[in-house]
């Protein structure tokens, strides 16, 4: 053979390989795109899992009766709907809750691990620092729940009008100390307020054993109904 | 025939070359269709070596840096070096089978040249193999094998003209029959000859390549959008001073390492200058976040704390952007380190910048990083990182590495588009 004619030959097969075999991987990879645009499944070993999608947490407790009651609760204290946040007083409370005290207690038993009881002086709604400690680290402690309840209540001593202002002023007290710790704007949306008074749903002594901002010998039942109590709900509505 | 040995070893050196180009090109081809694959690792062209991490992660890195490839903010991924690589070993290939079927006063300007134009692969192994040592700090087996193919036909050409320098000096082969030398072409020719194949060789498949390339174009803004980028609940941290007019927000980890890489490749890119980036703290550790099972990156919650501290007031000398880079410099030590002991991060943190030792964990703190987790529930974006929004608009999973400068210059370019 022609010597110049190889030459020639062999420069064309060595000029023509690297653009075969790029244009190859090149339309091998574009039809593997258009694959997988079309939605199909390329067998190949391309990572395809699924992506979760950020959302709040939404703990097993958080059963059908559970979100019914909250979902009441919720919007008679003004959080869902218009964003107007006015409180429950107990007459509303009652009626959203349609329950016995106890039962209604008993709504917040998972949230043992959750929840604060912050105590009062008698006849007063003013925090002391025993008590803002522990409504601060209850209310860090965030997680992805999208409600902060603070269920306010007072001894039964004194008239029950009396105990139904100052359960207002010990929620509002929470409410105020906060507002003034966190400057959170979305404070007006996730707080929900009940001030309970004298007249439903007393804690019992059971709750002594929950995180309290009190002395331990300070757990008589009257001593404990000189509260508040605080605990983020991990549900959605 | 004087030089043959030295011939034949400088062909199989450039088909060495060839071969471990051929294989890093091969490599960088598959991730045009966006997805991740693995690679080819070994000095064994086109043995996989996925399984073997330390070995993979050198050819990833020098793989996914902004030197693999050029015309990034052009091209989807950019033309890989390594292509250009199989056309200059495939021209050597060429010239040195081309001097073995030569004689005389040709041979020997064949032979000066093709040593002259062995240069060019060696010249750019010393340029790569420098940055892939110094700057990228990792060391990639099949781009070592291109560095050794190169040094051994420079090697190979020089003993190759040695041999035929000596023999037209001392004999001419077609003086010594009694005819005229052939004295054939002048160097002028040899040269342009020279060029124009080489042009021909590393021009015809990066055209091939770009024409067989699908359009990226379509892909630009098309993964989804933030409704807002406002930040009421002060969550976001500034990233840089810059006074550029795009913002984009990134949403991320600092104990990722895909976050770090992001983070290193977006600067290499030299993109960032054209962005404020602001900073939303996404910890992928279920310490503090209830998204995710397990810690993914054990003590990204307490750093993050950290990042959050030193960007309020009560950082004290330090910045949001000293704790990151920190953070990324420190990453595995102090995953190592959590993953034993939960308050080995919150030590770290403390004895790197004792002015924040009082705010990390704080009451106030935990709740600014729950309120950026919780921003991240608002804007319902996927539970990953890192990711980066430019004016709302976000920048695809699969463009955050390859396809970086393309993608990013897009959605650059879309600003003020309706």
């Amino acid at each position: 053979m022609n010597p110049m004619v190889l030459r020639v030959g062999l420069g064309l097969v060595l000029a023509i390989a690297p653009t075969m075999m790029a244009g190859s991987w090149v339309r091998g990879a574009g039809k593997r795109l258009a694959k997988i645009e079309a939605g199909e499944v390329v067998a190949d070993d391309a990572d395809d899992g699924e992506v979760a999608i950020a959302t709040a947490a939404d703990e097993g407790y958080c059963n059908g009766d559970l979100r019914k009651i909250l979902r009441r609760v919720l919007q008679s204290c003004g959080l869902l709907g218009s964003g107007e946040v006015r409180g429950c007083q107990p007459v509303q409370a009652k009626n959203v809750a349609t329950m016995t005290g106890a039962d209604f207690n008993a709504l917040f038993l998972p949230l043992s691990q959750r929840a604060g009881i912050i105590q009062f002086d008698k006849d007063s709604a003013e925090l002391d620092p025993q008590d803002t400690g522990l409504l601060d680290k209850v209310f860090a402690d965030q997680r992805g729940a999208s409600y902060f309840f603070v269920v306010a209540r007072s001894s039964p001593e004194g008239s029950a009008d009396h105990n139904r202002d100052l359960s207002q002023k010990r929620a509002d007290a929470v409410m105020n100390h906060l507002r003034s710790t966190f400057k959170d704007p979305d404070l007006d949306r996730e707080v929900g307020m009940l001030w309970l008074g004298e007249e439903y749903a007393q804690l019992d002594q059971d709750f002594c054993q929950w995180s309290r901002s009190g002395a331990a010998d300070k757990c008589k039942p009257k001593d404990l109904n000189r509260s508040a109590f605080v605990a983020w709900i991990d549900c959605r509505l | 025939m004087p030089g043959r040995i030295h011939m034949a070893i400088f062909v199989l050196a450039c088909l060495a070359g060839l071969a471990f180009a051929s294989v890093s090109t091969f490599d960088f081809a598959q991730h045009l269709d966006r997805q991740v694959h693995d690679l080819h690792c070994s000095f064994i062209p086109g043995q996989r070596t996925a399984a073997v991490e330390g070995e993979a992660v050198g050819c990833q890195v020098t793989l996914m840096s902004p030197y693999s490839s050029v015309l990034r903010t052009k091209i989807w991924g950019g033309l890989p070096i390594s292509l250009a690589a199989m056309g200059v070993f495939a021209f050597l290939a060429f010239r040195g089978i081309d001097l073995l079927g030569r004689t005389g006063a040709a041979r020997r300007r064949a032979a000066g040249w093709l040593f002259l134009f062995s240069f060019v692969p060696l010249g750019a192994s010393i340029v790569m193999g420098a940055i892939a040592l110094l700057e990228l700090e990792a060391a990639c087996k099949v781009c070592i094998g291109i560095y050794g193919a190169s040094l051994v036909a420079v090697l190979a050409a020089g003993l190759a003209y040695a041999s035929c320098r000596r023999l037209t000096d001392d004999v001419e082969p077609d003086a010594v029959a009694g005819r005229p030398a052939a004295t054939g072409p002048g160097n002028g020719v040899w040269a342009l000859v020279g060029f124009a194949q080489l042009g021909a060789f590393v021009g015809v498949p990066t055209l091939g390549y770009i024409a067989m390339m699908p359009d990226y174009s379509r892909y630009v803004g098309t993964c989804g959008k933030l409704a807002d980028t406002e930040d009421p609940g002060g969550v976001m941290v500034a990233l840089d001073q810059n006074n550029a007019t795009a913002v984009a927000v990134e949403v991320f980890d600092p104990l990722c390492p895909a976050c770090r890489a992001f983070d290193r490749r977006l600067a290499a890119s030299g993109l960032d200058a054209q962005l404020h980036r602001r900073a939303v703290l996404f910890p992928l550790d279920d310490t503090c976040n209830w998204m995710v099972e397990g810690a993914v990156h054990p003590g990204a919650c307490t750093i993050s704390e950290a990042i959050l501290c030193a960007d309020g007031a009560k950082g004290g000398g330090a910045t949001s952007k000293m704790v990151i880079d920190w953070a990324f410099e420190a990453q595995d030590a102090i995953r190592g380190a959590t993953k034993d002991d939960p308050t080995a991060a919150k030590r770290m943190v403390s004895e790197r910048f004792p002015e924040l030792a009082a705010c990390v964990g704080s009451a106030e703190v935990q709740q600014r990083l729950n309120k950026s987790l919780r921003w991240a529930v608002a804007h319902s974006i996927p539970v990953l990182t890192p990711q980066l929004y430019v004016n709302g608009v976000k920048l695809c999973p699969e463009d955050t590495d390859l396809g970086l400068e393309y993608s990013l210059t897009g959605l650059l370019n879309r600003r003020g588009a309706p």
